[in-house]
């Protein structure tokens, strides 16, 4: 540059600020890592003197980027070495012979993948290999990054980008330049408003044609219904960006809980999901049924309902209260430090504890529980994974354990839950919520030492199993019921619903002889007394010997 | 060329429901499915024997995973409770090396079986429409199962990477399923909702409140008949619905069946039972 006589700042400014200087960032994503990686190295190619342009993988035109002198692939790998969802239809495109050749474009990958997996990286790997194999120049060796991707990556992409910006428009990489790009870059201010320096852009989407139908509820005449719009709204807009435009364009007097894009109390159900609506993009959350898309809001289940789609949260406000002590801390050690004696923590303790009660919304985790709307007096699992990691965590006091547990195994606690898996299935949350709550539960049943009918039914189930193989539903109400609550099954009707089961099910009368060795069992719908066991039977005995010698 | 899977039948069809394993029978030999018996294989723990002991569960479900590798087969089964807790079980092996090899180590130990994580487990639902298709389901159907019906899936496959193509949140695989046998699904909410089957012995007026919530749910919607994908919550779903009018005061007869016996009716077989059920559904009402 100084060749040219110009100070060389001035020179390298004029460099890039001339031509094309248009940067493609592809990517292929499955659970959206990749592509929020692709939107922060988009953004921060700005001071680079680049225009980042983030694709989605799928419906990509591949033969583009012929003209494309800077190209960044982000891409993970989706199970045993797959391409993501959104790449494999490009992924299959780019190996036909179809394919235009990449002379003239250079490249850097970025691979995201779990060194779990046997086949690490593989998709980033194949469009690694792919572009050079098409005539690409690669500008930095590509990086494999594992699940913990931020800090590799983020390094990775301050190598990338000085790189691809030393490119001209006419494809030539100036290798001498990089250096004083990246000196450049330094006094630049974008991208270092972020949380982690990155901010995330927006990636626009076209307008897509919605059927929204929308939960109402007017307290005034304590009526409910439905309204409909057919609306035609960019998909990039957030959930609730969609419901403030309904708001202001269509129905003012709709009512929803608006506040900051990640307020907790926002929380909705859209198509089933449960999701803070600024968080929630439009286009993620549209079903397709046929050739329409829908969009079906509700307020969140569990909570009572106000208006429309607010539900009153003080009622969980009020269980979060009751579940006393907040935080009584233990006498424990610390370390002396400048700033006076601070207590100490190792590292995994403290991950533990804090991914125990790793959610976003308070609301959102409390109405995954099916139970909750049912359950009187139930806290929910929002208040329990709190409460477990208050009682988990090591500064608690000893005393404050117990009272903790207390809550726990309270006929409030976790045992009034009657069914985790609902918990389990959702998203929202980290999966060590839901962990930590079977944990908490595991708990309570093992402090009463296997007493209660939770505690029996899980001692009981984990035996018959044991015994046979199988589970023996007839040792479960024998023994959890006991005779009386047999006897409520007898006079409440489900004693004769399950005898009489061959009226229904067209079954035999005594489909055993078990069942008339020991009657009523075998009849209808009636589980059988004794179970066959399964082949190889003193293999399950075995694990259970080795693993829990308690059943 | 027959479709070939090992088959696990879930914790009830060998014991308070015969009637799954009558018409899944019938019903692999309608579709030309080729089962394989997975005869070792021990109850999925249905979500309790975790609550006890999570690795002992895993030990168990992953010596059925080893059984169905040792047979080059991936799992089918018709109930919704395993098919989901197998995945689960599956899943967190495959994606901790550390556990996978201490579990590894103590089938070896005790059973001298090794498990690689290379099989699959797949419910019959998303098998028939992913796999089999539904054009071929539709000219299979001999009987017009011509009835408004609610399809439970349950919520225990609806999970990332268990249902098959269908969405997690929003499926469409039953309905369309019960279409194509002449059926008219209805649109509800309780579909994918627990009826609390796990709780049934320990919190059972909650259970109670759950499952005559959606089974009212179904019928204010118009349905003559729940199908469920679900053997486990089938038995709250039919044998405890008196129970659960009781305790609610909510009106909750309603015929229930599993989705065995509605391919298999749709399919011709047990003529005398599909008529005693449109009997139950015509007259009786439950």
């Amino acid at each position: 540059m100084s060749e040219d006589g110009g100070s060389a700042e001035g020179g390298l400014e004029d460099f890039l600020n001339s031509g094309d200087r248009s940067l493609e960032v592809l990517f292929g994503s499955q659970s959206g890592n990749a592509e929020g990686l692709a939107s922060k190295i988009a953004k921060i190619a700005k001071s680079y003197g680049l225009q980042g342009n983030v694709h989605d993988m799928d419906g990509f035109d591949f033969n583009s980027l012929s003209s494309k002198k800077r190209v960044i692939i982000v891409c993970s790998t989706w199970g045993e070495g797959e391409q993501p969802d959104n790449a494999e239809e490009l992924w299959k495109f780019a190996n036909s012979g179809a394919a235009t050749r990449l002379e003239g474009t250079h490249f850097a990958v970025c691979a995201l993948g779990d060194t779990s997996y046997e086949l690490f990286c593989e998709s980033g790997k194949e469009w690694d290999g792919l572009f050079e194999k098409l005539g690409a120049t690669r500008i930095v060796e590509r990086i494999d990054c594992d699940v913990d991707y931020d800090a590799p990556a983020s390094e990775w992409t301050l190598k990338a980008l000085p790189a691809l910006a030393a490119v001209d428009s006419t494809g030539q990489f100036f290798e001498d330049m990089v250096d004083d790009i990246v000196q450049f870059a330094s006094g630049s201010s974008v991208g270092a408003g972020g949380e982690d320096g990155f901010t995330v852009p927006v990636i626009e989407a076209e307008p897509i044609q919605v059927e929204i139908s929308i939960f109402r509820f007017d307290p005034s005449d304590n009526t409910t219904g439905r309204d409909s719009w057919a609306c035609s709204i960019p998909g990039h807009l957030s959930v609730l960006e969609a419901l403030r435009a309904i708001k202001e364009t269509h129905d003012g007097t709709l009512s929803f809980r608006d506040g900051n894009d990640d307020d907790p109390t926002t929380a909705i159900s859209v198509n089933g999901r449960l999701i803070i609506p600024g968080r929630a993009r439009l286009d993620s959350v549209v079903t397709s049924r046929g050739d329409s898309m829908k969009l079906r809001i509700d307020p969140i289940p569990g909570s009572e309902v106000i208006r429309d789609l607010i539900v009153d949260h003080w009622a969980l406000e009020r269980k979060r209260e009751s579940s006393r002590p907040w935080m009584v801390a233990a006498t424990r050690e610390g370390i002396q430090t400048p700033q006076g004696v601070f207590g100490s923590m190792n590292q995994s303790t403290a991950l533990r504890i804090h991914s125990l009660a790793d959610y976003d919304s308070a609301p959102l985790l409390h109405s995954s529980s099916d139970a909750v709307p049912y359950a009187n007096g139930f806290l929910g699992p929002a208040v329990l994974a709190s409460t477990w990691a208050r009682r988990n965590d090591p500064r608690t006091a000893p005393e404050r354990v117990v009272e903790l547990d207390a809550i726990l195994g309270s006929s409030n606690g976790i045992k009034a839950e009657t069914d985790l898996a609902p918990i389990f299935r959702r998203k929202g949350y980290s999966k060590s919520v839901s962990e930590g709550l079977l944990e908490a539960r595991t708990s309570a049943i093992e402090n009463d030492s296997f007493n209660g009918k939770l505690g029996k039914h899980v001692w009981w189930y984990c035996w018959t199993v044991k015994s046979s193989g199988k589970v023996n539903d007839t040792v479960l109400y024998r023994q959890v019921l006991g005779p009386i609550g047999l006897l409520g099954n007898l006079f409440s009707g489900v004693t004769a619903r399950m005898f009489l089961g061959f009226t229904r099910t067209g079954g035999n009368v005594l489909n055993s002889l078990q069942g008339m060795v020991a009657p009523p069992a075998g009849i209808g719908k009636m589980p059988r007394q004794l179970n066959s066991s399964v082949a190889n039977h003193h293999q399950v005995i075995a694990i259970y010997n080795e693993m829990d010698g308690r059943f | 060329m027959p479709l070939k899977y090992a088959y696990h039948p879930g914790n009830v069809a060998h014991s308070g429901s015969p009637e799954v394993a009558d018409t899944m029978d019938a019903v692999a030999r309608n579709l030309g499915l080729e089962l394989t018996p997975l005869e070792g294989a021990t109850s999925c723990g249905a979500g309790i024997i975790k609550q006890a002991n999570q690795r002992l569960q895993l030990a168990l479900n992953a010596r059925t995973f080893a059984m169905s590798e040792s047979l080059g087969l991936e799992i089918l089964t018709p109930c919704a409770a395993t098919a989901g807790n197998l995945k689960q079980d599956l899943e967190k092996l495959r994606s901790d090396n550390i556990l996978m090899k201490e579990i590894n180590d103590v089938l070896i130990k005790t059973c001298g079986m090794e498990f690689t994580g290379n099989t699959e487990v797949h419910h019959l639902l998303h098998v028939l429409v992913d796999e089999i298709g539904l054009d071929k389901v539709e000219k299979l159907a001999v009987n017009k199962f011509d009835f408004r019906v609610a399809p439970y899936y349950s919520p225990y496959f609806q999970m990332e990477g268990a249902c098959g193509g269908d969405s997690v949140n929003d499926p469409e695989y039953f309905e369309q399923l019960v279409q194509s046998l002449g059926g008219r699904p209805i649109e509800w909410e309780g579909r994918v909702l627990s009826v609390g089957a796990p709780g049934i012995f320990s919190e059972e007026p909650t259970v109670l409140r759950q499952s005559a919530a959606v089974i009212s749910e179904a019928k204010e919607e118009g349905a003559d008949i729940i199908v469920s994908a679900c053997n486990l919550s089938h038995s709250i779903l039919d044998i405890y619905q008196g129970k659960a009018s009781r305790a609610t005061g909510i009106i909750t007869n309603i015929p229930v069946i599993h989705l065995t016996e509605l391919l298999s009716f749709a399919f011709g077989n047990h003529n005398t039972r599909f008529a005693q059920l449109r009997t139950r559904i015509a007259v009786i009402g439950d």
